[in-house]
């Protein structure tokens, strides 16, 4: 009896950027116009069971406490715990998104000064603490704040390099 | 009765290393670009991380950092499989008190990321809920296919205990 072919696996085309497609880059700070103080743009969001167990998930973290009610009331916290590296995600992609592409975070010093839970909002602010110019290029420090009401929640100071103009 | 025992003290200097088992990934960073819900396209666009001079898309930053993929093992009580120095004290939790990262370079979809982690210091110190805690130093090195230093993320953690009615 003759068997179908066993249907190949291919490997799909990668959508290839065609070139009539310009690419256009976000635009990227200019160093030389910051200086110490120069805040930086706001930010808040309620951090739901959801963005927990997302977070986990997309970093292999299956810990039951960041999803788990009883498990973290018998840890004796009152709800599932925000997990600290989050807040370095967070500081992260606010740095860079601010930044732009020519920027490059080199270095976060990264705090985390009390605990937050499933069901708090959090407000990110900061300001831009030194501006650099090094043989290499450029480089910015920024304070970087996370606060659940009055509460500091974790802070950062966040190291950016710049390409030499 | 001191957190800090004999048997911890002698953990102080050990080391582990997890070899990478695959590339970051494409989908490894689309999905953390998710979760932290960050559009940018340099994350998940090849022509725009080309444009901005990159060979690949890159990952966020501390993506690099997040390696609980590499320990390769079954959940633990507490439903981690990540690194774990699995040290011995009794009824506690574990929480972070702060990550100093350093970056060399872009981590690329392409990159095969090692990790290797060492276990610094422990200090026992008063806790302001009384008591004591233990404060929980490690070093992880994450290094490329050619062993070159991508990232450095020093992390402290503290130990609390619960007491007996935990």
């Amino acid at each position: 009896m003759n068997h179908p072919p066993i249907p190949m696996t291919t490997t799909p085309a990668s959508p290839a950027p065609s070139s009539a497609t310009r690419v256009v880059l976000r635009p990227t700070v200019d160093p030389a116009a910051l200086s110490p103080g120069t805040p930086l743009p706001g930010w808040e969001h309620r951090f739901t069971e959801v963005d927990l167990v997302a977070y986990g998930a997309a970093t292999w973290d299956w810990h039951r406490v960041h999803y788990d009610l009883a498990y973290a009331k018998s840890r004796k916290l009152p709800g599932v715990l925000i997990d600290g590296q989050v807040y370095g995600a967070i500081f992260a992609k606010l740095a860079t998104r601010w930044a732009g592409p020519g920027a490059f975070l080199s270095g976060m010093g990264l705090k985390m000064r009390s605990m937050a839970f499933a069901g708090d909002t959090l407000r990110a602010e900061g300001e831009v603490r030194s501006v650099e110019s090094l043989a290499s290029g450029d480089q910015v420090q920024l304070s970087q704040r996370l606060l659940c009401g009055d509460r500091l929640i974790a802070e950062a100071l966040t190291t950016l390099r710049f390409a030499k103009r | 009765m001191s957190l800090l025992t004999d048997e911890l003290r002698a953990m102080i200097g050990r080391r582990v290393h997890y070899p990478a088992r695959e590339p970051m990934g494409h989908a490894s960073i689309r999905y953390f670009a998710l979760a932290i819900d960050d559009d940018n396209p340099v994350y998940r666009d090849e022509a725009y991380a080309r444009a901005a001079g990159h060979a690949d898309v890159i990952a966020p930053p501390t993506l690099v950092c997040e390696t609980c993929q590499t320990a390769d093992r079954q959940p633990d009580a507490d439903g981690y499989i990540g690194h774990d120095w699995h040290l011995p004290v009794g009824n506690s939790r574990l929480i972070r008190a702060g990550n100093d990262y350093s970056f060399e370079r872009p981590v690329l979809a392409s990159d095969w990321i090692s990790a290797t982690w060492t276990l610094e210091s422990m200090v026992e110190k008063p806790s302001s809920r009384g008591g004591t805690q233990l404060f929980v130093q490690s070093v992880a090195r994450y290094t490329d296919a050619e062993g070159k230093l991508v990232a450095t993320n020093r992390e402290t953690l503290v130990i609390q205990p619960l007491g007996t009615a935990g």
